[in-house]
């Protein structure tokens, strides 16, 4: 094999022997094309390597010029030549660039040419050393593509000490710099005056070098001047031995999602404070309702009172007449106390803490049943499982069967026989009362407005009631996280329901 | 008997007529004194002027406040009676009131009240709240001394 460098340095064994050595690593390299260019280009030598890259057999190769592996592009501008000459005068050039292989395909080269020198100083040659860096390239290229053509987040680089030194095309949309503009400049120039002044920006740093991440959000500033509300994460660019060498930047504009955000905490602290207010006046109302209604049975008793020892003391001496108007003033007084009554009771069922335990319905019923006075002749019955337990408060409870009973027992035909019937059914989570009378019904345009208070359908005269009966049902139930309701047919009779949660008792399921 | 006094402390002129007549129909010799508010019931039990004559104006046996009085609460006049270094804080002190509200109840057992009465709603039931009221505090009840002067007991 012909080699020019040979013959200048065979001097001693030890260098011959050296030197044997040397030649054989470098023909053995295969990842990187090494071989020895004449003073004129002309390829003197071919490593292993070099016939893998360029796919030339060293037979092939020697003997022909450099020039062989560029594109025509390359060859209008006699890149060889130039590169020769360079490396010539400077000692060395160094280049990435497409060359081409023997079969035409092109891969993109990283080249580093080296001046050999013989000892008096004249040029021997050039040594080439040659890698295919393709693969690398074209990551690069994605990545650097990826990285500026992102556009909803501003993605640059900085050197340690915070100077940038890459720039996106988000971050010129975000921050209103060009690239040009900004690169080599400071990053503390997108915070505020007021954060350069206590040395957030070198905070921001320091964190991320000492726990290998910083995030936060905060106003920046635009080229401009305008500010937008950051979200910001600098990330430590380590090399393999862990030495600092710069940081990654990744910003984006979060303006619009705090803009949304603080409207709608201030909407929520909006409601809240309504919905307190509007608890305020509820709680104002009740109070309110309470000592009025309070306040008017004090006068109430006293015309009660007066009228009952004017009949007892003076009623021997007063006409029929009188004794009547009497009567008058006491049934009013009753209706109006009874009424009072009422309300007060209506509004203890919203205030008070209803505590819920588990009732045995049928005892509840029954309990209803010794406070309601029946007419004579009435009938009822009572159909109720007596396993059947509910969640409820057990003397709100009571009041509503009462309340449904004595509605059962007031509405009846004007004439005939009232029959009354209670009857329970039960799924696994609810329980449904019923109280059904063969009364006058109600026509379905009243069937909403009967559970209002004051509600009332009928002239005092047929039928005596404060009209709250079935408001404080209502009202109760909910309290009790229950439901209520009716059916009924004018001139047949209704049936009026309340639905509590069941309670499962012990022994179900064994009976 | 001795002769026994009550002191009424009530505003409400209907209900004063009513207990009254409720207690007059005992035919005993218990006296009822009215007081119309608070500030009046302090001087009273305190014997100032106008009520320094205790021939006139004698220390009752029981007081019976309502709470809702002009002025002073009968809270405030409760507190004021337990609070007195002389004996008057042994005072048996009644509410008769149309409050049935716990806390009101509650309130007047925690400053030290003897009883705790509903006012009836029917003059039938006061009169028998007048003679059993009767019975209970001025017959069977033993009477505390009230015309002692600061006691050893200091109330904090």
């Amino acid at each position: 094999m012909p080699n020019s460098l040979s013959s200048t340095h065979r001097n001693s064994k030890q260098n011959l022997r050296s030197e044997d050595i040397f030649r054989h690593l470098i023909s053995s390299v295969t990842d990187y094309a090494i071989f020895v260019l004449d003073p004129k280009g002309n390829i003197a030598s071919w490593n292993s390597g070099a016939e893998l890259l360029k796919g030339y057999k060293a037979d092939e190769i020697i003997g022909k010029h450099l020039s062989i592996f560029y594109t025509a592009p390359d060859l209008a501008i006699d890149k060889p030549g130039y590169e020769l000459r360079i490396a010539s005068e400077v000692g060395r050039f160094e280049d990435e660039g497409w060359r081409l292989r023997k079969d035409g395909s092109r891969f993109w080269a990283s080249v580093v040419i080296t001046r050999l020198l013989d000892d008096e100083g004249q040029l021997l040659g050039f040594g080439k050393i040659t890698r295919d860096l393709t693969e690398r390239r074209a990551s690069e290229l994605r990545h650097k593509l990826l990285i500026e053509g992102v556009l909803d987040y501003a993605i640059y680089f900085m050197d340690v000490n915070g100077n940038v030194g890459s720039w996106n095309l988000g971050a010129e949309r975000l921050k209103g710099y060009r690239a040009d503009e900004i690169i080599g400049q400071h990053f503390s120039k997108f915070y505020s005056v007021d954060d350069r002044a206590t040395g957030l920006p070198q905070q921001v740093l320091k964190t991320a070098e000492a726990e290998g991440h910083f995030e936060g959000e905060g106003w920046r500033y635009r080229k401009d001047g305008t500010r937008f509300w950051a979200s910001v994460v600098v990330t430590p660019l380590r090399d393999e031995e862990g030495t600092l060498y710069g940081y990654c930047k990744i910003t984006r504009d979060l303006t619009e999602r705090r803009k949304l955000l603080e409207s709608l905490q201030q909407h929520s602290e909006e409601l809240e404070l309504q919905v307190r207010e509007r608890e305020q006046i509820n709680a104002e109302l009740e109070a309110f309702a309470y000592s009025v209604s309070h306040d008017l049975r004090a006068p109430l008793r006293a015309i009660a009172g007066f009228a009952d020892i004017l009949k007892e003391d003076y009623g021997s001496q007063l006409n029929a007449e009188a004794n009547d108007y009497l009567g008058e003033i006491t049934g009013a007084a009753a209706r109006m106390n009874s009424m009072i009554q009422d309300l007060m009771e209506y509004g203890r069922v919203a205030r008070i803490d209803i505590p819920f335990a588990p009732i045995q319905l049928l005892s509840a019923v029954d309990r209803a049943l010794v406070q309601i006075e029946r007419p004579p002749d009435s009938t009822l019955q009572v159909e109720v499982a007596p396993d059947l337990t509910v969640c409820a408060h057990s003397v709100v409870l009571v009041q509503v069967i009462v309340n449904l009973l004595s509605n059962a027992f007031k509405f009846s035909q004007p004439e005939g026989h009232c029959e009354v019937c209670v009857t329970a059914e039960a799924d696994d989570k609810h329980v449904r009362l019923s109280v059904r009378d063969n009364g006058i019904g109600i026509a379905p345009q009243y069937r909403e407005r009967i559970w209002n208070v004051f509600e009332r359908l009928h002239d005092r005269d047929t039928f005596a009631g404060s009209g709250i009966g079935l408001a404080i049902v209502k009202r109760a139930v909910a309290r009790m996280n229950g439901s209520c309701g009716l059916e009924s047919e004018v001139g047949q009779g209704s049936t009026f329901w309340v639905q509590l949660e069941r309670v499962a008792t012990k022994g179900e399921g064994k009976e | 008997m001795p002769h026994e006094s009550i002191l009424l402390v009530e505003d409400d002129p209907a209900d004063v007529r009513l207990i009254q007549r409720a207690f007059n129909k005992l035919n005993s010799d218990v006296t009822v004194h009215r007081l119309s508010n608070g500030d009046d019931a302090i001087a009273y039990l305190a014997g100032d002027s106008p009520y320094d004559n205790r021939a006139a104006y004698p220390m009752p046996s029981v007081v019976l406040l309502d709470i809702k009085l002009p002025r002073r609460s009968g809270f405030e006049v409760l507190e004021w009676v337990r609070r007195q270094a002389s004996a008057v804080r042994r005072l048996p002190v009644v509410m008769l009131t149309s409050s049935k509200f716990p806390a009101d109840i509650n309130r007047a057992y925690d400053l030290g009240v003897n009883s705790y009465l509903a006012k009836p709603q029917t003059p039938s039931e006061l009169d028998q709240l007048a003679s059993e009221f009767r019975l209970y505090w001025l017959n069977l009840n033993e009477d505390p001394d009230l015309h002692g002067g600061p006691s050893q007991r200091v109330l904090l």
